[in-house]
């Protein structure tokens, strides 16, 4: 404890305030007694210093009320100073007292262990009103003229008057003005690197926002990958390292710049030190092949494209300037572009005007007083160095899309005889086919599966028979006879996938591989894990009806060197499956049924030589046609034995005869020298229709499309020519 | 096989591998370009990569750099108004028909193949 001269304790107090709340009321005392300021004089807080109690504020709080009601001299402002000090004195006091207060609180709020029977326990609880908490205390400026102070507040007022009018011209009021000194102002310099700016811009287009979504997306998913990548990057040199770390960094970030941006900056970064690899890639990739792929058939489309118009029976421009001459749409076009020169706009407006309206097109190609007479116009050939050399032997038309044709190449004849080729072609590529599938032996029957049209059965002429698949471009056969021990020892000279009603089984229709071949079995193969086959009928020999003569005595039965006349073809009833026709070599052609595999139910004779093809009439299902190495075709009914008609027009072979998917009467038929059309509603005795061939090269098969008027002409060159049937009579549904 | 370059590192050995697993493809796609580039009215084949470098080309280096720039603006033009209609479609092919010839580009990311063919003859 520190004590100056006059006794007054000056203890350095800590400066430690205990709580902020007790600070409070201790400035409010000093306000409130500085309100009273005023009123009250010094003798007021001197007296205050003297009362210290120890305890509670309350007592304070009443203390200074006692005060208020007392009335004392009004101290000067001389000894404001003093009073001051005196103030902040008894603040110190105050300050260890409370804090000594303070202390003793905290002590008394130590808390004692509950224990169970405390719950019983009787609990006092004191309410206490705390002191009075002065915020804001303003005097007022107005006093009561009844107050005890009216009358020194009056005399100041008064004063105060006296002095404001004898200000004005007094020489104890002077005017004085003062200015303020100006600090002196120091001027500091500092430098600093240039801000360098740079201006940076971007186009953000919403496919741009789109792609960097997706990334995000994919992101986590592949976030394997991406670290993968990173460590790719950085196994490279080291100037490309720190850029692709920034990158890395960046591609992290999600940063506003364009996926793109970063790809190809990844790949600027490969292509200083692999180029060669890069382009390889790039040569072998397979988006490449596919674009490759799309390019051909572009190019094929710009280039046939008149022929595949035709082909798609659009309406041919043609200017109707030119004299309309039924010579084709290749020549009208070169015309029109010969005047094009002379007159440009004026073939513009015509050729819109034809396009608009069509009828004048028909009107213009058909003048009604010639009479045009039907032909052939050919279109474009299938044809490429593969194929050329080979002999075309089949030609079939995929079940499911009408564009996609199979041909099988492959001799007939014993002495030609190389490694055979099946070849898909499609229409949007007429110059390299679509599959190439090499085949040991010359391929000479194909047909596509109905139920699973990717299927493609293949006969050749060791008998084997091979199924491929045309999806894959792989040349290796799906499924193969060699392994068979049943299998054919003859040429497959045509094979057929049939769908069979097995109505009674409630099977529903069953697709059935059939071949007929040159051993005299016609088979059915069962596609299983290995191909197999068992037989539906042995085509035995039948003797020739030849009329004994009388007297001749029984001739022994020739010694034949087998039982079984080779099969050359066949063909299923168009109604009813469990029919079908069978044409031999000897000329005899076979009605049997799937229910009887013992016998034949009818035989028609009528041809001299090898039979090497049957047709039902799709239309009038009760008559089929026959073509045979005898230079004639024969129309038969299948109820009558003998034929009803004969059709020879050249000496030679005929090899293939189709009928027309659109007309009863209207067939094509495949001589060596030519291709015939013939429409029995015009003529029976000539054809309507006589295509002739290049000398050195023999028609071998004909195949009519379906979805258009044109037919499909194979050669033994290996071409098989797209003609278009043009002017043909329309088809009559009568008769 | 189809390469997915970016999640695979091009180590030497790994690049041999490639060329002999790859000499199948290669083959096929060295006689398609043969074939497209012996095309009726085929005058010129171009491949060039990202950079507008020519892989394969039938024209002189002048001619092939400059219609490989060209078009590739062009390209990025066609794609960027494809793509701002909807993003979930892509540009797959173009073809600009001029009096004289018809250009037909398919372009990827990786490369550029262009053919231009005079469709009158």
């Amino acid at each position: 404890q520190v004590f100056d001269e006059e006794g007054k304790d000056v203890t350095p107090h800590p400066l430690f305030h205990s709580d902020p709340n007790t600070v409070v009321p201790r400035q409010g005392k000093l306000l409130a007694s500085s309100a009273y300021f005023g009123a009250t004089g010094s003798v007021f807080l001197s007296s205050f210093s003297m009362h210290q109690p120890s305890g509670a504020n309350a007592s304070l709080g009443s203390f200074s009320r006692t005060y208020g009601s007392s009335s004392t001299s009004i101290s000067n402002a001389s000894t404001t100073e003093s009073i001051l000090d005196e103030i902040v004195e008894p603040g110190s006091r105050g300050d260890t007292t409370v804090s000594l207060s303070d202390v003793q609180v905290r002590q008394e709020e130590i808390k004692e262990e509950l224990t169970k029977a405390d719950l019983d326990r009787r609990v006092d609880l004191y309410l206490t009103e705390t002191e009075t908490v002065w915020i804001l205390d303003m005097p007022s400026v107005v006093v009561s003229v009844e107050s005890e102070d009216a009358g020194r507040v009056l005399e100041r007022n008064r004063i105060y008057v006296d002095i404001c009018t004898n200000r004005p011209g007094n020489d104890r009021f002077v005017e004085k003005m003062m200015q303020t000194i100006n600090g002196a102002a120091k001027n500091k310099e500092v430098q600093c690197d240039k801000i360098i700016m740079e201006d940076k811009g971007m186009m953000v287009t919403s496919w741009d926002l789109y792609d960097l979504f997706h990334i995000s997306e994919i992101e986590p998913t592949s976030k394997a990958e991406g670290s993968r990548t990173t460590t790719g990057k950085s196994s490279k040199s080291h100037t490309t390292k720190e850029h692709d770390r920034t990158m890395s960094v960046s591609s992290d970030r999600g940063s506003p710049t364009s996926s793109t941006m970063i790809l190809e900056s990844a790949v600027l970064a490969r292509i200083h030190e692999e180029e060669e690899c890069h382009s390889e890639a790039v040569l072998t990739s397979e988006n490449f092949q596919q674009d490759l792929f799309f390019m051909e058939r572009i190019l094929m489309e710009n280039i046939f494209q008149p022929k595949l118009a035709a082909y798609r029976q659009f309406p041919v421009l043609t200017d109707p300037d030119v004299t309309s001459d039924t010579s084709g749409t290749v020549t009208a076009m070169k015309e029109a572009k010969q005047e094009k020169h002379d007159k440009e706009k004026k073939d513009k407006e015509e050729q819109k005007e034809a396009f608009i309206d069509p009828s004048i097109l028909s009107g213009l190609n058909k003048t009604p007083e010639e009479i045009v007479p039907p032909r052939l116009e050919r279109l474009w050939s299938y044809v490429c160095d593969l194929t050329n050399g080979h002999s075309v032997s089949s030609m079939v038309w995929s079940k499911v899309n009408p564009d996609l044709l199979a041909v099988g190449y492959g001799a007939f004849d014993f002495k030609e005889q190389k490694k055979g080729l099946a070849c898909c072609w499609s229409l949007k590529n007429p110059m390299w086919p679509e599959r190439i599938f090499q085949c040991e032996h010359g391929v000479t029957a194909l047909d596509f599966s109905m139920a699973s049209p990717n299927l493609l059965a293949v006969g050749m002429y060791n008998g084997s028979v091979a199924i491929y698949d045309v999806r894959s471009c792989n040349d290796a056969a799906l499924l193969d006879s060699s392994e068979s021990s049943n299998k054919h020892t003859g040429p497959v000279w045509q094979l057929r996938w049939v769908e069979q009603d097995r109505g009674a089984t409630g099977d529903g229709k069953k697709e059935r591989l059939i071949c007929i071949s040159a051993d005299g079995r016609i088979t059915e193969w069962l596609i299983q894990k290995r191909l197999d086959c068992t037989d539906l009928i042995k085509i035995k020999r039948t003797e020739s009806e030849k009329k004994k003569l009388p007297g001749e005595k029984e001739r022994k039965s020739e010694a034949l060197i087998s039982q079984q006349a080779a099969g050359m073809c066949f063909d299923f009833h168009p109604k009813d499956t469990n029919f079908y026709l069978a044409g031999t070599e000897e000329g005899h052609i076979h009605q049997c049924s799937c229910s009887c595999n013992e016998q034949f139910l009818k035989t028609y004779r009528g041809h001299k030589g090898p039979v090497y093809k049957v047709a039902w009439n799709p239309f009038s299902t009760d008559m089929f046609l026959s073509c045979s190495a005898d230079w004639s075709i024969i129309l038969w009914h299948q109820d009558s034995q003998t034929p009803i008609l004969t059709f020879s027009s050249a000496t030679a072979f005929v090899h293939d005869i189709m009928w027309s998917p659109k007309s009863a009467f209207i067939f094509a038929a495949a001589n060596e020298s030519r291709v015939e059309i013939w429409d029995l509603s015009v003529s029976t005795l000539n054809p309507v229709i006589s295509l002739f061939a290049n000398p050195r090269v023999k028609f071998t098969s004909v195949l009519f499309a379906k979805n258009t008027d044109c037919l499909l002409v194979g050669d033994s060159k290996g071409e098989v020519s797209v003609f278009e049937l043009q002017n043909l009579a329309a088809p009559n549904s009568n008769k | 096989m189809s390469l997915k370059r970016s999640s695979v590192q091009y180590t030497p050995s790994y690049i041999t591998l490639l060329c002999l697993l790859c000499n199948r493809e290669k083959a096929e796609v060295e006689e398609t370009l043969k074939r497209i580039q012996a095309h009726k009215g085929v005058i010129a084949t171009i491949v060039v990569n990202a950079e507008g470098i020519p892989i394969r080309t039938t024209l002189d280096n002048s001619t092939t750099v400059q219609y490989a720039g060209l078009l590739h603006q062009l390209i990025m033009k066609a794609r960027s108004t494809v793509r701002d209609i909807d993003p979930q479609n892509d540009l797959t092919f173009l073809r600009i028909r001029s009096k004289k010839h018809e250009i037909m580009v398919a372009p990827d990311k990786e490369y550029l193949l262009i053919v231009i063919q005079n469709p009158c003859e």
